[in-house]
């Protein structure tokens, strides 16, 4: 019975994608054969191509892609520390954030594009300005739900910490962190395919290793490596999504008790 | 010495007032209010909307300040009373904490005290009996009905043994049954622990069955218009609300609103 309605759930997500990847395939051979387009395959490459390609090389895919996820988890525990400890300066006093809020915002105004080389030519590494990438990445959305977080804690609830003549260290510990646990998951969500994509953006700058080094190498290379560079790209964007889904995972074991979370099924 | 503190009042207010200043005007939401609360007494605040009640409350548990008055909590200031953790108080909501199942959102006073292990354990569990909660020790709040989280809140004022319980309509958001219910409930609490008891209510029949003294407050500005003595028998049971007396009172109190 179980299985079944495991099953039943599942099924539209099946077809959903089964479905998409026809579509792809017949529109893919619509504009090689029918329309006969310049450089079809470079626009719509054939998903079995793809998979040929995949079985080849899809270890150098799996490495490279490894380096490229490491660098970017690393840059993006360092800015979700880094944001989080903004976040609490900030609550504990106003002048601390009328002091960093706005250069926080500036920030992010900088074109990542323009950044990576800056960083890349202070630092002459290109693993520690992929990290450096991912955390400038990452700080920001993180600080700002952390901070949200931290404020909105129920007024009565704090009002009751008051009436135990807890001390403030207390209050942080016991209601404000987890009342903010929510927003920091939504900020690190947020920022978890950003900083992925920010990683390979470096790696375009040059780097010796990583996804973003093989998708560019086959862009150079031309038409022949075409399906190698569109693999690229998927790798790139189903890491984006890898690190999504590991933040979700991760958020419903810290904090089950979440109204998303909680069971519409009458438990009692 | 020793005498002398035995016939202190444990609750005195004298000539306290507290006005707010709002963008329009200024709100004058308690004028010259002064009450004497025994020790082990249960007294209710009584009264509409808008009469300070609650503003007096707050001002007990030194969640606000007068703006002028004296407040003194068994000879202390309010400050210091709460400083020496001498307050429980239950919220118009359970203000419970999400993240915490019922025992430990009960633990949460007792992790400010310093208390060991065992003594924390068995303290828990005995308040889970008294509010008749064990079976739900690991729920979280919202899987509770919203009666049974108001007795987790109770549970949680009492885990303290505070000398004075200050309560601010818990049950105004209950159903009537569930209402009178937890009303039985906590006399017979606190006929275990004997602590002083200020409720705030608008009811006036909740007042009468729960209270030895009720203060009846009218608004516009707040002010003490009356106080009711209850001489109803303790222990009180559901039947006393049909009795005579019971109605004698409702009536008693309900025309020491009409000449405001």
């Amino acid at each position: 019975m179980k299985n079944y309605i495991q099953l039943k759930r599942w099924t539209p997500t099946l077809v959903w994608i089964v479905g998409l990847l026809v579509i792809w395939e017949i529109c893919s051979w619509f504009l090689l054969q029918v329309l006969q387009v310049p450089l079809a395959q470079s626009k719509l490459p054939y998903i079995h191509e793809l998979m040929y390609t995949m079985l080849e090389y899809g270890s150098t895919l799996f490495s490279e892609g490894w380096v490229t996820f490491t660098n970017a988890a690393i840059g993006f525990a360092l800015g979700a520390v880094v944001g989080s400890l903004l976040a609490i300066l900030m609550s504990l006093s106003k002048w601390v954030e009328q002091l960093t809020f706005p250069y926080a915002v500036g920030s992010q105004m900088i074109p990542i594009l323009g950044l990576a080389p800056i960083v890349y030519g202070i630092v002459h590494d290109d693993q520690l300005s992929r990290i450096i990438i991912a955390a400038y990445i990452t700080f920001f959305p993180v600080a700002l739900n952390v901070l949200r977080g931290l404020r909105c804690a129920d007024p009565a609830a704090v009002e009751l910490m008051h009436s135990y003549a807890a001390k403030p260290w207390s209050v942080y510990l016991k209601l404000r962190f987890p009342a903010a646990l929510p927003g920091l998951f939504s900020g690190l969500k947020i920022a978890a395919p950003l900083a992925v994509t920010g990683a390979i953006l470096v790696e375009l700058m040059g780097a010796t290793k990583g996804l973003g080094v093989i998708m560019l190498r086959n862009l150079y290379y031309g038409p022949s490596h075409n399906y190698m560079f569109w693999l690229t790209v998927i790798a790139g964007a189903l890491l984006g999504i890898f690190s999504y889904l590991l933040i979700t995972i991760i958020e419903r074991i810290v904090s089950p008790w979440q109204p998303e979370f909680r069971s519409t099924g009458g438990d009692e | 010495m020793t005498i002398t503190r035995e016939y202190l009042p444990e609750i005195e207010f004298e000539h306290v007032s507290m006005r707010y200043q709002t963008d329009a005007a200024e709100v004058l939401a308690l004028e010259d209010v002064s009450v004497h609360i025994q020790k082990g007494e249960f007294v209710s605040l009584l009264g509409p909307s808008g009469c300070g009640k609650t503003t007096l409350l707050r001002i007990m548990a030194d969640l606000i300040q007068p703006t002028s008055g004296e407040v003194k909590i068994a000879g202390e200031t309010a400050r210091e009373a709460r400083l020496a953790q001498k307050y429980g108080i239950v919220f118009q909501s359970p203000v419970l904490y999400d993240w915490r199942k019922v025992k430990q959102n009960i633990s949460l006073p007792l992790e400010m005290m310093s208390m060991n292990k065992t003594e924390k354990e068995k303290r828990i569990h005995n308040l889970l009996e008294l509010v008749g909660l064990e079976k739900f020790k690991d729920k979280y709040p919202w899987q509770l009905s919203g009666g049974m989280q108001q007795r987790v809140a109770i549970a949680r004022a009492l885990a303290m043994e505070p000398e004075i319980l200050l309560m601010d309509e818990p049950f105004s958001a209950l159903d009537e049954f569930s209402r009178e219910r937890l009303n039985e409930e906590l006399l017979s609490i606190w006929s275990k622990f004997g602590n002083t008891v200020v409720f705030v209510t608008h009811s006036i029949s909740e007042a009468i069955f729960l209270s030895d003294r009720v203060f009846v407050l009218s608004p516009h500005p707040g002010r003490l218009s009356a106080i009711v003595e209850i001489d109803l028998p303790r222990p009180r049971t559901k039947e006393i609300r049909n009795s005579p007396e019971f109605y004698q009172l409702i009536s008693d109190i309900r025309s020491s609103f009409e000449g405001v």
